[in-house]
């Protein structure tokens, strides 16, 4: 996380993770995004979003190889509960990682924001010609 | 959605499926981007590998109830394993094959190592539920099932047990109290239910086969010939509908 981003706000200190928000995360709390919302727009019933079998691999490896240990990880997603708390799990659990990810410099928010660019136009191309 | 594109098979009408295709969420949202984004990264920065996250993703896949029945089978026989399942769950666990600290050491994504077995008597009932989410002991049951998740489920079943439970076809007398135990991320709790009768002499495989899914949560009972691969009951219909039109026997 660079000290110096915009996005980061008020200092807080957690004792797993670091609590300051992070601008790109911010941007991306919407509730109308996840999927107790998107679920019923679409009529879909399941109440698990497709991606949140990745979100539990991705942890298993990262724990598994020692990069970020479960247990640590379930403690700093405690600890920002109050930080995401109007966005439910699985979201919140996908933001609480993002956020440890960024706050222990395993990504940069730059990274990040750069890779979301990338796989969104990517998963969006070709929907103006399916659309 | 208009398709424009021939993918090589027919997507026009019905032709080529003869049912519908289920609802899906055709909408790209922020949280799906950031999953992959974060996992893309993750690959890029050497701290797995693409095949090590497959791997995990299929490991958390295949798990099952099997293990569950098995250790309730095994406390049926066994006194000794009886008692170790209540004083110590996740080492009763690990002599059926189940370590709760699998993959990563300390458990997988969700679940806290932290187990309570509930002992159903003549006079006590127990059945399961988060009200909150989906909280599950996934390493000994696997997978909840899709009502376990649901709100319907989850709100009511605190507030009209004994009529949720009905509604599964499990009628609990009023004399037998009834405790519904709620799950959290950090407490996992798993039905150990009692051995029904007409199984005296089974063996351990006999008896694991009848301990479903259901029974372990608590909308069921275990019963001689009840098992989660039997033949379905079929009743009959005594008014069976015709198709094309009323039941025979309505027409005047």
């Amino acid at each position: 996380m660079s000290g110096s981003s915009i996005g980061i706000s008020a200092q807080s200190e957690g004792h797993y993770v670091d609590l300051r928000r992070i601008g790109l995360l911010e941007s991306l709390r919407k509730e109308d995004q996840t999927w107790a919302k998107l679920a019923p727009r679409w009529c879909v019933t399941s109440p698990d979003p497709p991606w949140q079998v990745c979100l539990d691999a991705t942890c298993d490896a990262l724990s598994a190889g020692g990069t970020l240990d479960s247990l640590e990880r379930r403690h700093a997603e405690d600890e920002l509960e109050t930080v995401y708390s109007e966005i439910p799990n699985p979201e919140r659990q996908l933001l609480a990682l993002a956020h440890i990810m960024v706050s222990r410099g395993l990504l940069s928010e730059e990274d990040l924001a750069r890779q979301i660019r990338a796989v969104r136009a990517r998963l969006e191309a070709g929907q103006e010609e399916d659309g | 959605m208009a398709t424009t594109q021939n993918h090589g098979h027919d997507h026009s009408g019905d032709g080529g499926h003869e049912h519908p295709a289920a609802p899906m969420v055709d909408e790209i949202s922020d949280f799906e981007v950031l999953e992959l984004a974060v996992r893309e990264l993750a690959i890029e920065k050497g701290l797995f590998t693409a095949e090590d996250h497959r791997a995990f993703s299929e490991w958390n896949d295949a798990r099952s109830p099997a293990a569950g029945s098995r250790m309730v089978a095994k406390a049926w026989t066994d006194p000794a394993y009886k008692a170790r399942v209540f004083s110590d769950p996740l080492a009763a666990s690990k002599e059926v094959g189940v370590d709760w600290s699998e993959p990563s050491g300390f458990g997988t994504t969700s679940d806290y190592m932290h187990m309570t077995v509930l002992e159903d008597t003549p006079k006590l009932h127990h059945v399961i539920v988060c009200t909150l989410c989906s909280c599950y002991p996934r390493p000994i049951l696997g997978h909840s099932p899709y009502w376990y998740r649901a709100p319907n489920y989850r709100r009511r079943i605190v507030r009209w047990p004994r009529e949720v439970l009905a509604e599964f076809g499990l009628i609990v007398p009023p004399e037998v109290e009834l405790r519904v135990e709620d799950s959290n991320a950090k407490s996992r709790f798993m039905v150990l239910p009692m051995r029904p009768e007409g199984t005296e002499g089974w063996t351990e495989d006999q008896l694991a086969e009848i301990v479903t899914r259901d029974t372990m949560i608590g909308i069921a009972m275990p019963k001689p010939g009840r098992t989660s691969d039997g033949p379905r009951p079929i009743h009959k219909a005594s008014r069976p509908v015709h198709s094309g039109g009323r039941p025979r026997e309505a027409t005047p």
